[in-house]
């Protein structure tokens, strides 16, 4: 049972992983405008609520977001542009996901960290053999030699 | 793996204790502006006065942008006084305008006439187009634009006279010989 772990650790997270792979590139079909704005308004944080994105909220800030979102796209601004349009007045704070590579790398970097030290930790736990036994030394054997044959006289 | 453990506490504890430490104290509001040091936004706004007041009609001079509104309280109540004696010391230098932040004329006059209108101008950005492109995620907020129309710096929440005297000597000239 022991033995088996690891493997099916291992096993479970190459699942985990081709499942997210194949979700990841999926096909799917082109995004209508509508849609697109939908995804941003979801990724935008509503400047006057707190953790709202502009999709969840209904205050005047969120819907005039909304609204120069819809302004953006019809003016046939890609979503990366849409997103520099207000990243250049509330700064990166107005995104709700992470830009930089490095805080989507450094889970996964401490999740494979975790998975490799739990595995070195097993496969230490197997191969442990019990400590080899002392030799007494030919000069305490004799002694112990000597001694019981002291006591036997 | 034992002879390692004493690493955790180095490693691992202190920089989520100070990470946790620091990131809690701050407001997650007050971000530093991408505004400073570039163009202040282009904005034509009607007073409460009913007049139309524009960036083109500042230009030319350092000019202050408040965004405040009635229902802001106690913070904009606070800073009222501040801003009415920056407008009696600076007024002739430095021109400073008002911006409702979601509110209505009718309860931004009842404000002004119970905490007093200290003169200068307050317009009203209806659909808050001109917060959104000040970055503004809350009242009071305050920009400070020099001469050439750059923003020089921003107040985040209720100024101090102290501040206010700090932020204005980033946009007022350099006094001459």
């Amino acid at each position: 049972m022991r033995r088996l772990l690891p493997v099916v650790a291992l096993g479970a997270l190459l699942a985990l992983l081709a499942i997210a792979v194949v979700l990841a590139v999926r096909p799917g079909p082109s995004p209508t405008a509508a849609e697109r704005a939908d995804a941003l308004a979801r990724g935008l944080r509503c400047p006057d609520c707190q953790g709202l994105s502009v999709a969840d909220s209904p205050t005047s800030s969120a819907r005039e977001i909304r609204r120069q979102v819809d302004e953006l796209l019809a003016g046939g601004a890609t979503d990366q542009e849409v997103r520099d349009h207000f990243v250049a007045r509330y700064g990166t704070w107005i995104l709700l996901a992470p830009s930089s590579l490095l805080a989507w790398l450094i889970p996964i970097a401490v999740v494979v960290a975790g998975v490799a030290g739990m595995l070195a930790w097993l496969a230490q736990g197997r191969s442990r053999t019990p400590a080899p036994r002392a030799a007494i030394a030919a000069e305490e054997r004799r002694r112990v030699h000597d001694e019981v044959e002291a006591l036997d006289a | 793996m034992r002879r390692l453990r004493w690493l955790l506490v180095p490693l691992v504890v202190l920089p989520l204790g100070w990470l946790l430490f620091t990131g809690f104290a701050r407001d997650p509001r007050e971000v530093a502006s991408p505004l400073i040091g570039r163009a202040a936004p282009a904005w034509t706004l009607t007073t409460l006065d009913g007049v139309e007041l524009g960036t083109d009609d500042l230009a030319g001079r350092p000019y202050v942008v408040n965004f405040w509104a009635s229902w802001c309280v106690p913070a904009c109540v606070d800073e009222h006084p501040v801003l009415a004696a920056a407008q009696e010391r600076y007024g002739d230098e430095v021109a400073l305008v008002g911006v409702l932040y979601q509110d209505d004329p009718t309860s931004a006059e009842g404000f002004l006439a119970r905490y007093g209108d200290a003169g200068y101008r307050h317009v009203n950005d209806t659909d808050g187009r001109v917060a959104i492109d000040y970055g503004v995620t809350g009242p009071p907020e305050t920009f400070f634009v020099d001469a050439d129309g750059i923003v020089r710096t921003r107040a985040w929440g209720p100024l101090t006279d102290a501040d206010l005297a700090e932020h204005m000597a980033a946009i007022l000239p350099v006094a001459g010989p």
